[in-house]
């Protein structure tokens, strides 16, 4: 609406931030996690003086550091540029209510940067309590790192008070913040001990050192599992209904569901068989990879579960995927004058190539401008005209979560093969009642046939030869277009008449 | 079409006054920089010095590449700053430019990726305890310096597609898709984006002159006296190029620039135009002043050169801020915006900052202190 959309063929462009973020998680975790076993446990050897484990720790220290400040960091960016070219709107709306909250996340970035360079770097040149402290610095300015910016995305899935307040604070401590604290703490934890065992398990020489690190890991994980299981639980019974029903009308989502459901169980399990009972398992490279594979599965789907289960909003019930704020007087405004009109890109775009359907321009070099686009007039427009504007219409209020054609995520055409115009066009009108995880049709009645237009131009057929034939025909399909552009004409020769 | 209509007018308000998001828009940035200039010219030539600068030069960029991965932290980091307030204050014509160019700008994420790897790389290399100097690693180095490079002209483009909506309606033309934008428009129609490039890089070799200076004056304490005079003589040499280079670009600039840059030659703004243009003039005397009595400076002096570097970004910086204002505003007045406090986070971000800015303060005195050795590049 207020910015030109981003139009990224087959899985469009919201998909990348969820690609970029799952990426982004299954680091940044273990950089919060990772920073308190590095802390705890070298406060254990140089109280216990033990030489080989301060080796080890060392060499994992420089293995955080190259995984957390590098790939962690840079995919965090990452994050930001995305949602800021994908979900432009909402993002400018999160940046303005929590723009301190994100500096204030930026001082303790610092810090944690500050903290592992000098820790790593200065290894064996400072007093161990200094060495010590630079750990425990670390550590906390990375976990309230994490509490911060939780803030921020859980008021995403729930905004809690701030729909009344809007204030920073209410916006803050919504329903979501203390049950994804627990749960991304406890994530961080386990994610870390499975990091651990792995670079144990391809590192450590000595069976000693490897039965340490195991069993000094394990506690954590075992801690991890059950913040998760808290804070997941706590998650649930604080989503609001519409995220609760989402997550198990998608069939996508239920498999997602099952998946983290599985692959959480199993490491669960295998925590319990190996690192617990059977301590010699974890010195096989094997089962170190195939734990923290589970993990990232586990952590990775509940991610990709965070994004999807919002729809139809960015920011429960404030915007919505398509860059719409979800307020009543704003669907009213463009309800009444055009969805089209009221996008500032979209009415710029009609204005330059649609200049006949504009009453009240003014004509100047390079196009027109000012005027108001005339609604009836868009229904004048010859066909392949109307199919090109309702492409503008999908583009800006439905490609946020629906591809085009066939193979495209959610593709639209394949949602709708087969059907008639008049079902397209009854979906169009009741697009939020047909399916609540869509957002209500945002445009007027006449835009609504444009956008019938081109959905029907993209559906594919039905598959011929099934039996029972549907009671419409695909024959019927090309008819109802016909008629609609024969309708065009009519109303375009009355409107001529009507004006001579 | 008018590109003014490009952008929304009807905004609420920003959370903090504009002058405090402008403040902190341009600290960021100078502090950003610092070792930003230093990866951006700074790689080219610590490996060019490597392998053709002789004994001295190999030193220099042993020295410098091994404190690379720690400088790109730092600037990744810094970074963060400007990029979030322009965002909270320019967010209408910053997200539309990025969009218009998304591909490209998204690349600068993946182009980063290798090229803080390929720093590592050659880093470790470096190390007394590393593998050496292979030729991948070489190699690596290489092209991360391009990398780099290749970035920094992607973060120009984009700044410049900001302030210079005109283009829009014409990238937007050429990369339409039912009025969306495939995203892969670029700048390069914009006659002011090679001088702002080459302007930065200007800054870039003259940062990076200083740095050589500083660095061999407070933590070259292992290197030789022969190094440290070697690096007074380069420091003044690199930097005079990087002034010459300056005064170049920062002219193409200005005349390309013209429309908006007419403003800056009006009365007060040309008082910092003319100290923007001199500015490098105050490092350049201090290090000649050092030449010429042919010694090395003290750790002050070398001290003060250095803030007069810092001063010279930072004037830089503000003239950036007031001339994008310039160029936005008949599109788009900045300075006109409302604003709706938000006080009691933006006490919690001070407090923040000036309790982190403690606890950094304690980091570093632990590592600097007299007695400390050198970290382990």
């Amino acid at each position: 609406m207020h910015y030109p959309w981003w139009y990224v063929p087959v899985i469009t462009s919201p998909m990348l931030i969820a690609a970029i973020a799952v990426l982004h998680v299954l680091v940044a975790h273990y950089a919060v996690g990772g920073g308190f076993f590095l802390a705890l446990e070298t406060t254990y050897a140089y109280r216990t003086n033990d030489r080989e484990y301060l080796a080890y720790l060392r060499k994992h220290a420089q293995f955080f550091i190259l995984l957390t400040v590098v790939f962690g960091a840079i995919t965090g960016v990452g994050i930001w540029w995305t949602i800021g070219l994908a979900s432009p709107l909402a993002t400018e709306l999160l940046i303005r209510t929590f723009v301190f909250g994100w500096a204030t996340e930026w001082v303790f970035f610092v810090l944690e940067i500050t903290a592992a360079f000098v820790f790593f770097y200065y290894w064996g040149r400072l007093q161990p309590r200094t060495h010590i402290a630079m750990g425990w610095i670390y550590a906390w300015a990375a976990w309230i790192s994490l509490v911060l910016i939780t803030g921020i995305t859980a008021f995403m899935l729930h905004p809690g008070d701030w729909l009344q307040k809007r204030t920073f604070w209410a916006g803050f401590f919504n329903p979501q913040f203390i049950p994804q604290m627990l749960a991304r703490t406890g994530g961080a934890f386990l994610l870390s001990s499975l990091y651990v065992y792995l670079h144990a398990s391809i590192t450590c020489t000595s069976e000693r050192l490897t039965n340490l690190v195991e069993q000094r890991s394990t506690r954590p994980a075992l801690l991890g599992a059950v913040l998760i299981l808290v804070g997941g639980a706590g998650w649930y019974i604080n989503l609001p209904d519409s995220a609760v029903e989402a997550m198990f009308s998608a069939s996508a989502l239920n498999v997602f569901v099952g998946l983290i459901f599985v692959a959480t169980g199993l490491v669960f399990v295998l925590l319990y068989l190996g690192p617990f009972r059977n301590p010699g398992w974890i010195r096989s490279p094997g089962f170190a990879v195939a734990l923290l594979a589970l993990g990232m599965i586990g952590f990775g789907t509940s991610e990709f579960i965070r994004e999807a289960v919002r729809k139809p909003y960015v920011v429960y019930n404030v915007v919505f995927g398509n860059q719409v704020y979800a307020e009543q007087s704003e669907l009213q405004r463009l309800r009444d004058g055009g969805y089209l009109e009221g996008g500032v890109w979209t009415r710029q775009y009609v204005r330059h190539n649609f200049p006949q359907v504009v009453v009240g321009a003014m004509q100047q070099e390079g196009g027109s401008s000012g005027g108001h686009i005339d609604r009836q007039r868009l229904l004048e427009l010859p066909p392949e005209d109307r199919v090109k504007l309702g492409g503008v219409l999908f583009q800006y209020h439905c490609n946020d979560c629906h591809a085009i054609a066939r193979g495209g995520y959610s593709a639209a055409g394949p949602l709708i093969q087969g059907w008639s115009r008049a079902m397209v066009r009854d979906l169009i009108d009741n697009l939020h009642t047909a399916r609540f995880v869509m957002p209500p049709w945002c445009g007027t009645p006449e835009e609504a046939e444009l956008l019938a237009d081109y959905l029907m131009s993209i559906a594919p057929p039905r598959p011929a030869g099934m039996e029972p034939a549907p009671t419409m025909q695909p024959a019927q399909r090309q008819a109802d277009y016909r008629q609609l552009s024969g309708e065009a004409q009519l109303c375009g020769e009355a409107q001529s008449g009507a004006a001579q | 079409m008018d590109p003014g209509q490009l952008i929304e007018t009807n905004l609420p308000p920003i959370p903090a006054p504009i002058w405090f998001v402008q403040l902190f828009k341009v600290l960021g940035f100078t502090l950003h920089a610092v070792p930003m200039n230093l990866w951006y010219a700074g790689i080219l030539i610590a490996l060019v010095l490597y392998v053709r600068g002789g004994e001295h030069g190999q030193t220099f960029g042993r020295r410098l590449m091994t404190q690379m991965p720690i400088i790109l932290a730092y600037g990744i980091n810094l970074g963060i700053v400007p990029l979030l307030f322009v965002q909270v204050a320019y967010a209408q014509p910053f997200y539309s430019a990025t969009i218009l160019m998304a591909w490209h700008w998204l690349m600068i994420i993946a182009l980063l990726i290798p090229a803080y790897y390929g720093v590592y790389l050659y880093s470790f290399g470096l190390r007394s305890d590393g593998p050496g100097l292979t030729a991948f690693r070489r190699a690596a180095g290489w092209v991360a310096a391009v990398l780099l490079v290749v970035i920094g002209w992607l973060f120009v483009n984009g700044m410049s597609l900001m302030v210079n909506p005109h283009a829009w309606p014409e990238l937007w033309k050429r990369a339409d898709f039912y009025g969306a934008t495939l995203g892969t428009g670029s700048n390069i129609a914009d006659a002011t984006l090679w001088p702002r490039w080459l302007l930065m890089l200007g800054l870039a070799i003259g940062t990076t002159a200083v740095w050589l200076l500083f660095d061999a004056a407070w933590f070259a304490s292992a290197e030789s006296d022969q190094y440290r005079s070697w690096s007074l003589t380069l420091s003044w040499k690199l930097y005079t190029a990087s002034m010459v280079w300056f005064a170049v670009a920062g002219t193409l600039y200005v005349i390309t620039g013209w429309q908006s840059f007419k403003q800056m030659f009006g009365f007060p703004t040309v008082l910092l135009t003319l100290l923007t243009a001199l500015a490098p003039g105050l490092p350049w005397l201090l290090l000649f002043r050092q030449v010429r009595a042919g010694q090395f400076p003290s750790r002050g002096v070398a001290a003060l050169i250095a803030l007069a570097q810092l001063g010279v970004l930072g004037v830089n910086a503000i003239s950036r801020q007031v001339l994008q204002n310039i160029e936005l505003k008949p599109h788009f007045d900045v300075l006109a915006r409302q604003t709706a406090t938000q006080y009691g986070p933006l006490a919690m971000f001070l407090i923040a900052f000036l309790l982190g800015a403690g606890v950094m303060t304690w980091m570093i005195w632990q590592i600097v202190r007299p007695g400390q050795p050198a970290a382990e590049s």
